[in-house]
């Protein structure tokens, strides 16, 4: 009965159709019959329905982008404070050690969390799963509804503790106890308080969306689209999710331990101790506990970061070389390999923390296998270039930035990952070089060539070109030239979070450098808002793009209205007959085959078997 | 589900295989919000190792004494300290509640609304002494005995600390459980699920399967209690 | 095509820099030259691959920038390829884990010669705590410290009593004798961390971590903290002077030892006690006398 529902136009070609799995003469053609009925969605149709508490995956995804993009402004505001302190120290009266501190903070929290894995998996994963995978919309619209303003509520309780007493927290974005909940850090009152809070929302939020991705991928896609025909921004972003999943629940549980350390007076993570000659009332917890649960978290973070930017630039770099991504299969377990190996990894950031150095073995190694599948990744994006056909426009141009970036944080992540090199480096600008690179810089490039590549689909119109390529360079260059000298700082041995080096014997040599890199960072943060314009100007004005302007092969390029209408598919769903990856087939007429095509539409292209 | 296609799918670890590789569903004729439900308890699980590995590091390597199970949880019964007692009554109505759960599943199978109805409510009401009975052991340890989160006159302050994180934090998934029990037994006997009734929040019809999705929730939540149990009174 | 000069240019230039560099590290003043030599082969190795990689990706994009003519290569995936660059991979890492690792194993092994020297940290400075003859430190409690003792040292500990307290943040070492430095916390987390010396470790409060290295230059190095302690912690210096041995043993003499202190202590207090046992007989005294008149 579903059969006949869900009965394709083509399959009433001329050809014999069997309808069940074995027996019959087979049709090319043939794709497995709906497993599921056609899902019902719920169509608001006052403005509060369609589009504040709007349950279409599109219309989240484009709020999660717009709120965790308005954090990043936040953050991003407060680097340009930083640097305005190391750059220029004294010229500033207003910036004092306690508030350095509490924007170091806010701004690490605020980019990593709530800017680039809210992005990633908010913004892009609601937006493209359901049209990637060829679904009408998340399996769960109203929680993923829920989801996006549980991410909200969280981000007014981070900002809120811009404006409590004693401000924001400044315990660092790592929070180690016992500082974070004591007299000493600033805002170690209120302002940890809501930080708790705002990280506990953001993760009872996330897994709301989380669990509808997943959901979403592995039981509500369309026909002929298996798992091993998904575009490798699914699995990036699939992976991710996951990894989420398993790793938000430590920190979860270390921030109601934390609170209650700090509110009800508990001793998880406080040992005895002494302030200012009396002793706390606090007994017997464990700081390096606090340690293993929040890296538990953390090194998975990294990767919740990095996979969905694998992912998504693997596919940019395929359509815009004309050419389909060297080692599909490959990447695939690379990606899934990553995934998994990240939760062995975690006490490389633990090194030189106390723990038993024994661990110091184990973890360097794990660490430095993980090189491996990475690094493989890398030589399948170059090698997918190779023998293209690229195109060089400003896409293209973010991926060639991001390859250069993140092969220079990953070298310099096996600097840190190897025990005995990390010992000088920890806890240097070293460190802030190779994260900056590698998870700062890197997955923003793939971030701003996602939203190049896509922004033709959302709202029909292509971004500037000219104002793009501007913005490319200023960036790149710029954040390059930023983060690849101040490695070189981490050598001479300058610490991190560091409010000032006063008269220290190095200083004298860095005080050029640190001009330099201040300067550098007014110029790219200012860049952005070439980026901004450039947005508002082209969702009125752009070049109007049509269908399928990149001639790319995934679902989501092929709805029927552009931008895809609410439910994607209008009345049928499309079915799937290929991988995304078909570009200059030999035989075909195109240098794409769209991932609907039937093999009989393209009889003489010689697909091999994916 | 009512795929005919579905019976001629090989089984066993090949058909696992084949059903990862096909198109459409990795885990076929699997409803969604079951497969949802697993994969959050899978998330959950991780919530609770998190808190008991916490526990058994601190345990372990905390100074003073740890206080001793069967003492601080004893009660006294005509004058004789009975270890463990309340515990054990606890323990069980909570076993008991989710063999209800899973009758009630059954008949929701069945499509048996009153009998679905009935046994969904004794469901709730027994995770509802549950609650009560831990109401009554924290009233007990805080008042009588002196417990508290920060310190407790045993032994080591982080006895109370766990105690009362970890076991308020598994009585809140009672709770939450118990309210759901109570809302869907008022949706099974309206007869939400033969109707085709929407829900009030979400606008979506949904049918039996919703109270083995809750079945799932209620028996995770009782195999935590079994660690926990296992944990705290036992070790 | 200025595309690919501009990265050709981010590459060379990043190799310039590195080869020109007035920026580099410190030099070293202690025995772990062997952390300067993995870095040295991390970068060659690490380096090789960045230059190459990136060599490449600018070779893709002179050649293959696109055409409307040319038709890109169709081929989805090599296994031969794939597999000989996995090995090869995993050979570069193992070069790089392997001396890592020894020079680790070194690392935590302290040497059975090594002089004991107590760091303990606090918001937001340092004290020092050396042993006596029996190099040996008493073994201490935060609960114990007070004005009598500073360091919390247990009275009933018998290796306390020799031990060499100093209150000042300047420490001597002597030249060419591995130190063994136990780091103390008694409030928050704090690092011990002199970049000539290469080494580091967090003092943890509640417990004691360690680590060794063997000064071998003379000279006043700057004490950075290394792990974030609260708003003091860019300020949180201190200075080690290394020195030979015949200069370090008159700094040693300078410096009282535990019994010294509490001998100094208890005369100060048994002066304030006599005072105060005068001014309670008074009091008595005074009270009798108020009783009697009852
Ligand atoms: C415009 C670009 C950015 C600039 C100029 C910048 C600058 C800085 C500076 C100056 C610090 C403080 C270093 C210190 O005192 O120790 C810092 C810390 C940090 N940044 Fe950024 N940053 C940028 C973007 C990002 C991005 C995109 C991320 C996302 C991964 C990020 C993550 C962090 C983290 C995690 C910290 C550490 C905070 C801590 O020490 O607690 N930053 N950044
Ligand atoms: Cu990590
Ligand atoms: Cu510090």
């Amino acid at each position: 009965m579903l059969d006949d529902i869900n009965k394709d136009k083509k399959h009433s070609s001329p050809r014999t159709k069997s309808s069940s799995i074995s027996g019959g003469e087979r049709d090319v053609d043939y794709v497995r019959p709906a497993d599921i009925p056609d899902q019902e969605l719920y169509h608001g149709h006052s403005f509060l329905t369609k589009w504040i508490f709007c349950q279409d995956a599109k219309v989240i995804g484009v709020q999660y982008t717009l709120t965790a993009v308005f954090t990043g402004v936040v953050g991003l505001i407060l680097s340009w404070m930083m640097r305005m302190q190391l750059g220029f120290p004294e010229l500033f009266p207003f910036l004092t050690a306690e508030s350095y501190y509490q924007m170091v903070t806010m701004h690490g929290m605020i980019m990593v969390v709530y800017l680039l894995t809210a992005l990633f998996l908010g913004g892009f994963g609601n937006y493209l799963i359901p049209l990637m995978v060829g679904a009408r919309d998340m399996v769960f619209p109203y929680v993923n509804m829920v989801s996006f303003w549980m991410f909200f509520v969280a981000v007014v309780v981070l900002m809120a503790s811009f404006f409590v007493p004693g401000g924001p927290t400044g315990a660092g974005w790592t929070l180690y106890p016992p500082q974070a909940i004591i007299e000493g850090t600033p805002g170690s009152g209120a302002g940890i308080l809501l930080m708790l809070v705002s990280l506990s929302l953001f993760v009872i939020g996330f897994t709301m969306g989380g669990l509808n991705y997943v959901i979403t991928i592995l039981q509500a896609r369309t026909r002929g689209m298996t798992l091993m025909r998904m575009p490798l921004t699914i699995w990036g972003i699939f992976t991710a999710t996951v990894l989420a999943l398993l790793a938000f629940p430590a920190l979860f549980v270390s921030a109601i331990m934390m609170t209650l350390d700090k509110v009800l007076g508990t001793s998880f993570f406080m040992p005895v101790m002494m302030k200012a000659g009396e002793l706390l009332a606090y007994d017997g917890g464990s700081p390096i506990l606090f340690q293993h649960l929040f890296w538990f978290f953390g090194h998975p973070e990294v990767y919740i970061v990095a996979l969905p930017a694998f992912g998504i630039v693997s596919d940019l770099i395929s359509v815009h070389s004309r050419k389909n991504i060297f080692g599909y299969r490959m990447m695939v377990w690379a990606i899934v390999g990553i995934g998994a190996l990240s939760f062995f990894v975690w006490a490389h950031h633990m090194y030189v923390s106390g723990m038993s150095p024994w661990f110091g073995f184990f973890f360097a190694t794990t660490t430095l296998i993980i090189a491996v599948p990475t690094a493989l990744k890398v030589y399948n994006w170059i090698l997918t270039l190779w023998r293209g056909n690229i195109r060089i426009n400003v896409v293209m141009l973010f991926c060639l930035g991001f390859i250069v970036t993140f092969v220079n944080g990953g070298i310099t992540g096996i600097f840190l990952g190897n025990v005995i090199v990390d010992v000088p480096l920890s806890d240097t600008y070293f460190v802030i070089a190779h994260f900056h690179m590698v998870m700062g810089i890197a997955p923003l490039m793939v971030i701003f060539g996602a939203i190049y590549h896509w922004f033709p689909l959302i709202t029909g119109r292509f971004l500037d070109e000219k104002l793009g390529k501007l913005h490319f360079w200023i960036t790149f260059l710029g954040a390059y030239s930023i983060y690849f000298p101040m490695h070189y700082l981490g050598f001479i041995g300058v610490p991190r979070r560091y409010f000032e080096m006063y008269n220290s014997p190095y200083m004298p040599s860095t005080i050029g450098m640190n001009e330099f890199i201040s300067i550098a960072v007014f110029v790219v943060g200012a860049a952005q808002f070439i980026f901004f314009f450039n947005v508002v100007k082209s969702i009125r004005l752009g070049k109007p793009s049509g269908k399928n302007p990149w001639k790319a092969n995934s679902l989501e390029w092929l709805t029927p209205d552009v931008p895809p209408a609410h439910g994607n598919w209008g009345e049928k769903l499309p079915v799937v007959h290929r991988w995304a990856y078909d570009f200059s087939v030999p035989g075909a007429k195109e240098d794409y085959i769209p991932q609907t095509t039937p093999p009989s539409e393209v009889i003489e292209a010689e697909v091999e078997k994916t | 589900m009512t795929d005919p296609n579905l019976n001629k799918l090989p089984g066993g670890f090949k058909g696992m295989s084949t059903d990862i590789g096909s198109d459409q569903t990795a885990f076929k004729g699997v409803n969604w919000g079951k497969a949802m439900m697993w994969i959050f308890l899978l998330s959950d699980t991780f919530v609770f190792s998190c808190f008991l590995i916490a526990y058994m590091k601190v345990r372990a390597s905390v100074v003073d004494d740890w206080p001793y199970p069967s003492e601080v949880f004893g009660l006294e019964v005509a004058g004789v300290p009975v270890p463990l007692l309340l515990i054990a009554i606890m323990t069980f109505v909570l076993i008991t509640s989710s063999g209800t759960m899973a009758l009630a599943v059954k008949y929701g199978y069945e499509k048996n609304r009153k009998l679905c109805g009935l046994f969904v409510l004794l469901t709730a009401i027994g995770g509802l002494t549950f609650v009560g009975m831990q109401a009554f052991e924290w009233s007990k340890l805080i008042f009588h005995d002196g417990v508290r989160p920060w310190g407790n006159p045993f032994g080591a302050p982080q006895f109370g600390a766990f105690f009362f994180m970890i076991t308020g934090f598994h009585g809140t998934h009672v709770s939450i459980g118990v309210i759901f029990l109570f809302i869907f037994a008022r949706k099974v006997y309206r007869g939400d699920f033969d109707t085709g009734r929407r829900g009030f929040f979400t606008t979506m019809k949904s049918d039996y399967v919703a109270i083995e999705i809750l079945g799932l929730y209620w028996h995770f939540v009782d195999l935590v209690w079994v660690f926990i149990f296992a944990f705290f009174y036992l070790w | 095509m200025w595309t690919g000069i501009v990265f050709l240019a981010v590459i060379v230039g990043s190799i310039a820099f590195h080869v020109f560099t007035p920026w580099w590290w410190t030099d070293i003043a202690s025995n772990w030259g062997a952390m300067d030599d993995t870095i040295i082969l991390t970068f060659w190795i690490g380096g090789g691959v960045f230059i190459l990689v990136c060599l490449f990706m600018v070779y893709c994009i002179f050649k293959f920038s696109y055409k409307e003519n040319r038709k890109a290569e169709y081929k989805p995936e090599d296994k031969k390829l794939e597999t000989r660059l996995t090995w090869i991979t995993a050979l570069g890492v193992a070069a790089l884990l392997a001396p890592g690792l020894l020079v680790w194993n070194e690392y935590i092994r302290v040497p059975p010669n090594a002089i004991n020297i107590e760091v303990m940290a606090w918001q937001w400075g340092w004290k020092y705590r050396l042993p006596g003859e029996d190099n040996k430190l008493g073994t201490s409690s935060v609960k114990n410290i007070s004005d009598d003792n500073p360091f919390g040292i247990n009275n009933d500990d018998p290796h306390g009593k020799d031990d060499i307290l100093i209150e000042s943040s300047e420490l001597h070492l002597e030249k060419n004798r591995p130190v063994k430095i136990l780091l103390r916390s008694i409030d928050v987390l704090h690092n011990f961390y002199v970049p000539q010396f290469r080494a580091k470790m967090d003092a943890v409060p509640g417990v004691i971590t360690y680590y060794w290295f063997e000064p071998n230059k003379n000279g006043e190095y700057e004490v950075l903290c290394a792990e974030y302690c609260g708003v003091g912690h860019y300020a949180m210096r201190a200075s080690v002077v290394v020195q030979d041995k015949k200069d370090y043993k008159k700094w040693l003499a300078q410096h009282k030892t535990f019994s010294n202190y509490l001998a100094e202590k208890f005369e100060q207090n048994s002066l304030k006690k006599a005072k105060i046992v005068k001014f309670n007989n008074l009091l008595s005294n005074e009270k009798s006398i108020l009783k009697e008149s009852n």
